[in-house]
Formats: C-alpha cells, sequence, structure tokens
C-alpha cells in the first residue's frame, strides 16, 4: 500500500512522466503470413498517470478491508481460504493495473475473474452462493470471449500498422511515445469499430453494465468484505479501466464513443430504479454500485476518460465505505432485510454516521467527494451534446438517475438507522464491531470527504489532465457548470427529502395493493425478468446442446481416456519391476544412459550427418 | 623417451594400480591405504604438470582430511576396525558397462593431435588472483554449497531422529 | 622444459572413470561406494589440470582455478557422504546399500 501511495505522489510530482519495465517473452521474426513485420509478445509493468491512479484505489482499499476483514471474518473456518484468495485477488488487481499491454491486461483479467468466483462461492454449502458464483462466472465470461476477440482484432489490424511499421513486432505495448493509432493510415475504420465494440463488450461483462449487469446483485452472496473490495472498489472498476486505456491508447471511433455512452447512460438510470424497491441493503448497493460504474462509462464514452477514472477513483472509497457500513450492520444483527432492521442509530453511532457519509458522498452533496466527481462527468457530458443528437436522452438519464441515487440510499439509511428499535423484535441487541473493523469505517470515511476536494491540489490535478496523454479532451477541474451542479445537487436533496417522507424516523411507506404504481414495483423487484429471461435462454437453447457435449464427452472422449489409462496401467506394472531400490541398479542405468548418449554422439550423429549431408 | 614421460607413465601404471587395488581387497583398513597412495600418486602428477599448488592442496585435502574422514567412517561404523567384507560377486554387466565406457574414452581419444608440447607453468599468484577476480563467483559457489553441506550432513547426523 | 602428450594423460583419465564406474555398480558398502566416486571425480579433476598444462586459448589459468573449487566440492562430498553412512548405520545397523531398498516402489 505504501509503495502504491508513493508511486502515485512520485507521478503527482513529476507529472507526464511513465516508466515502463519489460521482458520479451516471445518474439517471432518476420515471416510471410499475417504478421509480415514478426511478432512478439512481451510482459512488463507500466507506471503511467492513469495506473498510479488505479493503483492508489487498489493499494488502499484493499489494505483496509484486508483490515477490517479481520474483525468481519474472526470466527470464519474458511479464514485461511479467505485470506489466499483475498491475496491472490490483490496481486492479480495489482498486477492488471500495471500491465503494459493488452494480452497481459487480459491474462491478470481472467485471473481477478476467477478470484471473483472463488469468493462469491465463498459460503459454497449455501445453493444460492454456488449458483451465484456460477451465475457470475458465465456472464462475465460472455464479456471475456467478446473481450479476447477484441484483442484478436486489434492484433491483426496493427499488424502492419502503428509505430515502427508494427505494432505486432513491438508486442502491443500501450505506447505513450507515439500518435495515437487513431486515425490510423491503412486500417479500417469498420473493423476499428467492431474491436471497439467487442472491448466495450468485456468491459460491460466485467463492469457489470447492461445488458450483462444481472450478475453483480447475485455476486452479494459473498461475504461482505467481499463485496466491498472486488464487486464495488476494484474488480468492477477494471471494465472501465479498460475502457479508459482503451481509449486513451487505442482510441475508439464515433460510433463505439456512441454505443459507449449509450450503455453508460442507460446503465445509471436502469440500475438506480431497480435499487429503489430492493429490500437487501447489500443489493441496494449492488445496484447503486453498477449505476454510478454506469456514470464512468459514460464519461468515458462522451471522450473524458480521466473524469471517469477520477470517478472511480472517489467512488472506490465512498462505496467500500458503504459496503464496510453494512457489513458492520449485518455482522451486528445478522440479516440483510431492512425492513427487519430499524433505530439502529442508538447502537451504532459510528457506523451510521459512516453510512451517512457514505450516503451524502453517493447522492453528490457537496463538499463530500461524489459531488466533485459526478459533477465534472455531468459537465463534461453536457459540454460535448453537441457532438451527436443522440447523446441526449442518455446524459438526461443519467441525469435524472442522480434523484434517484439520493433517494434509495437514504431510505436504505432511515430503514435501518432511525427509528426506535428494530421491526423486528427477534433480532439481536446491536454493538459495534472490535476496533479492526473500526478504524478503516473511520478512514474510509473521511477519504469519502476529503477524497474529491483532491481536484484542489495542482499535483493530483496534473495527474488527471497528463492521464489524457495522447487523445481525449483535456477536462478542467473542478466543473465549472454552476447551473448544472446547483440542479444536481438540488435534485439529489430532493431525493432525500422524499426518502425522509416516506421513511424517515422509523416510517414505513407501503403502497396499496390496488396502486396503479404495484405492477411497476412488481416489474422492479424481479428485476425487469432479465435473470428469469436469461435461465429461459439456457433452458431452451443451451441445455440440449450441454447434453449432446456431454454425451460425447462421456463416451468418446472419456473412453479414449480410459483406453490410453488401461494402457499405461498395464505398462507401469511391468515398469516397476526395475525400481528395486538398489543404489547400484540405478547407477548401472545412469551409466547405461550415458553409453546411450555416447553411442548417439559419436556413431548415429556421425552417420546421419554423412548419410544426409548436414551441416 | 624423455625422463618426464618416463615418470609420467610409472605413476600412471600406479595411479591404476592403487585404485583397483583399493576396490578389489576384502579389508577395508587396507582399502583406505591404498586410496592414501592413490591420492599422493595424483598429487605427485600435479607437480609434474608444474601445478605445485594445487599438487599441495591434493595433498592436504584428499591424501589428508578425506582419508582420515574414510578412516572415521569405518571406525565408527563397525565394531572391529579389522574385519573383512563379505565377498560380493562381480557380475559381467557392471564389468561390461565399465569396459565399454572405457574402450568409449580411449576412442575418442583418436580424435586428438598426438604430438607433445611444451607444458605451460602458472605462478600461483596468478592463480590467487584469477581465483578471486574472474572466477570468483565459482568460489563464492563453493562457499555457499560447503555451508549446505555442513548442515545437511549436521541435520543428518543429528541425534534423537526417527 | 617439461614437454609431454596430451594423450597418455587423457587415457589415464578414462581408465580410473572406468575404475570408478565398476566401483560404482558392484561395491555394495557405502564407503567403498564413495571412494570409487571419488576415483571417478579424481579422473575429471585431472582433466581439467592437463588442459590448463596445455592451453589451447587463453584460459589456461582458469582451469586450475576451476580445479581448486573442485577439490573443495569434493570434500563437501565425502562430508555428507559420511554423514549419510552415520545415518544409515544408525538406521540399519548396517552400511550394506543393498538393505538400503526404501526407495522401491
Amino acid at each position: 500500500m505504501v509503495l502504491g501511495v508513493l508511486i502515485a505522489f512520485g507521478e503527482m510530482l513529476s507529472p507526464g512522466t511513465y516508466t515502463n519495465v519489460q521482458i520479451t517473452w516471445l518474439h517471432l521474426p518476420p515471416a510471410p503470413g499475417p504478421f509480415p513485420n514478426g511478432f512478439s509478445l512481451v510482459m512488463g509493468t507500466l507506471v503511467d498517470p492513469i495506473s498510479s491512479l488505479m493503483l492508489v484505489v487498489v493499494t488502499v482499499v484493499g489494505f483496509l478491508v484486508m483490515l477490517y476483514s479481520i474483525g468481519y471474518m474472526h470466527s470464519d473456518r474458511g479464514l485461511p481460504r479467505y485470506y489466499a484468495e483475498m491475496s491472490l485477488f490483490l496481486a492479480a488487481m495489482t498486477g492488471l493495473v500495471l500491465a503494459n499491454n493488452l494480452l497481459e491486461f487480459f491474462l491478470f483479467w481472467e485471473l481477478v475473474g476467477v478470484c471473483s468466483y472463488f469468493l462469491i462461492g465463498f459460503y459454497y454449502e449455501k445453493p444460492s452462493a454456488a449458483s451465484a458464483a456460477k451465475e457470475a462466472f458465465l456472464v462475465t465470461r460472455i464479456g471475456d470471449v467478446l473481450f479476447l476477440l477484441g484483442i484478436f482484432l486489434y492484433f491483426s489490424t496493427y499488424a502492419t500498422a502503428g509505430p515502427d511499421g508494427g505494432w505486432a513486432a513491438n508486442g502491443f505495448v500501450f505506447a505513450h511515445n507515439s500518435v495515437p493509432f487513431l486515425p490510423l493510415p491503412g486500417a479500417n475504420t469498420t473493423t476499428l469499430t467492431i474491436a471497439g465494440l467487442l472491448i466495450l463488450g468485456g468491459a460491460a461483462g466485467k463492469s457489470a453494465q447492461f445488458p450483462l449487469h444481472v450478475w453483480l446483485p447475485d455476486a452479494m452472496e459473498g461475504p461482505t468484505t467481499v463485496s466491498a473490495l472486488i464487486h464495488a472498489a476494484t474488480m468492477v472498476a477494471a471494465g472501465v479501466y479498460l475502457l479508459a486505456v482503451a481509449s486513451v491508447f487505442l482510441g475508439f471511433t464515433p460510433t463505439d464513443q456512441l454505443a459507449i455512452v449509450a450503455v453508460g447512460g442507460f446503465t445509471a438510470f436502469f440500475a438506480a430504479t431497480m435499487a429503489v424497491v430492493h429490500p437487501d441493503i447489500k443489493r441496494v448497493i449492488a445496484y447503486s454500485t453498477i449505476s454510478q460504474l454506469g456514470y464512468m462509462v459514460l464519461a468515458i464514452g462522451a471522450g473524458f476518460a480521466m473524469v471517469g477514472l477520477y470517478h472511480l477513483f472517489t467512488h472506490a472509497f465512498f462505496k467500500a465505505l458503504l459496503f464496510l457500513a453494512a457489513g458492520s450492520v449485518i455482522h451486528a444483527v445478522g440479516t440483510q432485510d431492512l425492513f427487519r432492521m430499524g433505530g439502529l442509530k442508538k447502537h451504532m453511532r459510528l457506523t451510521a454516521a459512516a453510512f451517512a457519509i457514505g450516503g451524502l458522498a453517493l447522492a453528490g452533496i457537496p463538499p463530500f467527494a461524489g459531488f466533485w466527481s459526478k459533477d465534472d462527468i455531468l459537465a463534461s457530458v453536457y459540454s460535448q451534446l453537441g457532438t451527436h443528437p443522440l447523446y441526449w436522452p442518455f446524459f438526461v438519464l443519467a441525469f435524472s438517475a442522480v434523484f434517484l441515487t439520493a433517494y434509495y440510499i437514504f431510505r436504505a439509511w432511515f430503514l435501518a438507522f432511525s427509528g426506535d428499535g428494530p421491526r423486528d423484535p427477534t433480532l439481536p441487541a446491536a454493538h459495534e464491531g472490535p476496533w479492526v473493523m473500526q478504524v478503516p469505517l473511520v478512514v474510509l470515511s473521511a477519504f469519502a470527504v476529503v477524497a474529491g476536494l483532491f481536484v484542489f491540489v495542482p499535483g493530483f490535478q496534473h495527474l488527471l489532465v497528463q492521464g489524457t496523454v495522447l487523445g481525449g479532451i483535456p477536462p478542467t477541474y473542478p466543473a465549472t457548470d454552476l447551473a448544472l451542479s446547483s440542479i444536481s445537487v438540488a435534485l439529489g436533496l430532493g431525493g432525500i427529502g422524499l426518502a425522509w417522507t416516506l421513511w424517515g424516523n422509523g416510517r414505513v411507506f407501503s403502497l396499496a395493493e390496488t396502486s396503479p404504481v404495484q405492477p411497476l414495483r412488481r416489474l422492479l423487484l424481479n428485476r425487469y425478468y432479465f435473470k428469469a429471461g436469461y435461465d429461459a435462454i439456457g433452458l431452451r437453447a443451451v441445455y440440449p446442446f450441454a447434453r449432446a457435449t456431454d454425451f460425447v464427452d462421456r463416451f468418446v472422449i472419456d473412453g479414449t481416456v480410459r483406453g490410453l489409462e488401461r494402457m499405461f496401467g498395464a505398462g507401469s506394472d511391468r515398469l516397476r519391476s526395475i525400481q528395486s531400490g538398489l543404489v547400484s541398479d540405478y547407477a548401472a542405468y545412469v551409466v547405461a544412459g550415458l553409453l546411450a548418449l555416447f553411442v548417439l554422439l559419436l556413431i548415429v550423429g556421425p552417420y546421419l550427418l554423412g548419410r544426409f549431408g548436414g551441416g | 623417451m624423455s625422463l618426464e614421460e618416463l615418470a609420467f607413465l610409472a605413476l600412471a601404471l600406479v595411479a591404476i594400480a592403487t585404485a583397483a587395488a583399493a576396490l578389489l581387497v576384502r579389508e577395508l583398513v587396507h582399502t583406505i591405504l591404498w586410496i592414501a597412495i592413490f591420492f599422493v600418486d595424483l598429487s605427485a602428477i600435479y607437480f609434474l604438470l608444474d601445478a605445485p599448488f594445487l599438487g599441495v592442496l591434493q595433498l592436504g585435502v584428499y591424501a589428508g582430511a578425506v582419508t582420515i574422514l574414510l578412516l572415521f567412517g569405518i571406525m565408527t561404523t563397525r565394531k572391529r576396525i579389522f574385519s573383512r567384507e563379505s565377498a560380493t560377486g562381480i557380475g559381467p554387466v557392471p564389468v561390461a558397462l565399465a569396459l565399454v565406457t572405457f574402450v568409449f574414452l580411449v576412442s575418442a581419444l583418436g580424435e586428438l593431435p598426438p604430438s607433445t608440447s611444451t607444458i605451460a607453468t602458472y605462478d600461483p599468484t596468478a592463480l590467487s588472483e584469477n581465483l578471486f577476480g574472474p572466477n570468483g563467483p565459482w568460489l563464492l559457489l563453493l562457499g555457499l554449497i560447503m555451508l549446505a553441506g555442513v548442515a545437511g550432513a549436521i541435520y543428518l547426523v543429528r541425534e534423537g531422529r526417527e | 622444459m617439461t614437454e609431454l602428450a596430451l594423450t597418455g594423460f587423457l587415457g589415464l583419465s578414462a581408465a580410473l572413470v572406468g575404475i570408478g564406474i565398476f566401483g560404482i555398480l558392484t561395491r555394495r558398502n557405502f564407503i567403498l561406494l564413495l571412494i570409487s566416486v571419488e576415483i571417478a571425480m579424481n579422473a575429471a579433476i585431472l582433466n581439467f589440470v592437463y588442459f590448463a598444462a596445455f592451453p589451447s586459448g587463453t584460459h589456461g589459468l582458469s582451469g586450475q582455478a576451476i580445479t581448486v573449487v573442485l577439490i573443495g566440492f569434493a570434500a563437501t562430498e565425502v562430508a555428507v557422504g559420511l554423514a549419510i553412512v552415520l545415518a544409515l548405520n544408525r538406521l540399519k545397523g548396517t552400511i550394506n546399500v543393498a538393505r538400503a531398498t526404501e526407495l522401491k516402489l
């Protein structure tokens, strides 16, 4: 963690510098074929403004969550497994952030994916956790395949293009010292558009963007600390990071940009609506994560990669804070159902305050962190509305999501913390966790308050501006559009106000069964029937296919494998008689082998050379 | 035949004879005696090759330390020092393998020019400079391996192990 | 100055390696095994000294330097070997390697 922060400080002090260390893993010389200039794969680390920003997030939040876990997981039998998997995840995430080329990026990308799978299924005895892990893995896999196809497409497109006559020959390293790849002479725009869309698909899978969003709410089956680290602050942000890196180093075509804006803006609104009705505290926060990731994607689509990453930076802190505060509540009362809680404010002052700070930051109320970054996004996108008429609807969607965000997060706060006591009297008496759980809350609260103000620090501002190394529009910090800011703050306050009227002071608002809004509520609770739809597709189309492949696997492939096994079994029975255990016998084998080498070297070799006339 | 060649021939014959004798005698202490003579003989060959430093080293390490160590091993592992080994049958396969190896090695000598040449001599000072200069890493490696060897040996003979 | 032929020396080495291999393959006493290994090893060391004495390049001195290192290696080897002898003796009451067949499946 210290190292990560130091690196970031170094970047702030000497803006615009970057460090690239790499070794060549595989090099193919130039040859006729798809890669006339040669092809190489490199492994390396690249520290530049973009990655140093991510590095701070990953290491700081990672450290705090690990600390918190000591208290949260202390009585769990799987503790060693938990820490092993979390450490592997952190290592992979750091590698992903520092990767200096697309292929290495993809390797670590898969590694964090598999860690996420392990950790969602951490309570694997629970069927719901196991199936949630499977779901997360399969849905992100769709994105991963798209991403891999995108990489292939970029590889083949840039086989002859790019700096030094072939990006492929140089290992596809994200190059700082070259011109942007777009528009590139010789590269086909249609191909690049498709490649960009494939990358977007990968990012959508990882960052749970529409229509691959279904897995993230279910991923809440894992321990809350996992949700805080992986499914709020870091791994799901990897998709956003990928988009940012791609937009800076690869460039997107205008069509790609429109698609990204559409996905981001729509997801921001879409996910927020589902959070409005949900009774589970963790899932409410999960939907808000999807929605906030939508904002980041929106900003990147509009050409402001660094604004998106700035929101990622602040979001990581306040979202981890919200999750850890929620974890504190769950730890204390043993349920995630908001409607059973209530009045926790009295017993858990620190947690209530932390959750409130996180909520204010999320709702975009100044001076909390979320305000600055969310405002930057809205202002930046607003300034680009002239680029394409279709930007308008998505901007409006994202803008109205501000209201929903403020409403649902404070609905959760009022339900859990305000009122006289728990609505369900069977709940155990609430209490704060041990100090290892309180310290991260305090530290993250501090970050949630001041992380947005970092933008007034010249070095940090430099970092953000320098991040748009090659392309993109250099943003202005902080956002300058005062009118826009006031509207969004007003919307946020309005949302909080509505939440207070409906749920404040222990009130419980319930819709009449005959209310005309009732069908809408059911639609939202069932998540727009997306999951049911996916299940149906899976059952109808995929299952018969799976049966067929299973048949082939069982009888054709397994049959071959068993035959081989019998063959080797019989052979090894005979071979084991050689294993006498006598040192002298082994020495005899060694000498015999040596002699065989002599024979090869002195007799067979010269004979072959003489016969075939080799060199 | 020059005097040096004559000396070498004699030393070589003694080396082969003592090595063979060391392995063929039935009494282990006699083996140690023969092998001590073998080591001294090799050191004489080093002197003949104008490598006095190596000769002294051979005398000290092999004829001295290694011989004593081997003797010590015999003393600690048997109740009576002068006791005979039971005869072991010599199968045809090991002898054949050893012979074939020898023949192969000698046949490979045919590739070399048989001419005689002057022996290069080196100053021991130059040797030590070389050892602590370009070949320094080897010396370091030797030190590490010796350390590991000592640690391993102590671990192996530690009392109270199962 | 001394004048000698390289071939004779290498022949001596070959003979010693042959004797060493013979000993390794036939002897059952661990100490004799060790001695056989030492004989073969000395043959290799001798080769280094020969090639230092008949240098074909500028690296003749390295041959002698490596010899020093190799003698050290051999001494370490004997020390470890004797430790094995003692351990074997305590474990089995004998140092006959024909009795140590734990490696057998």
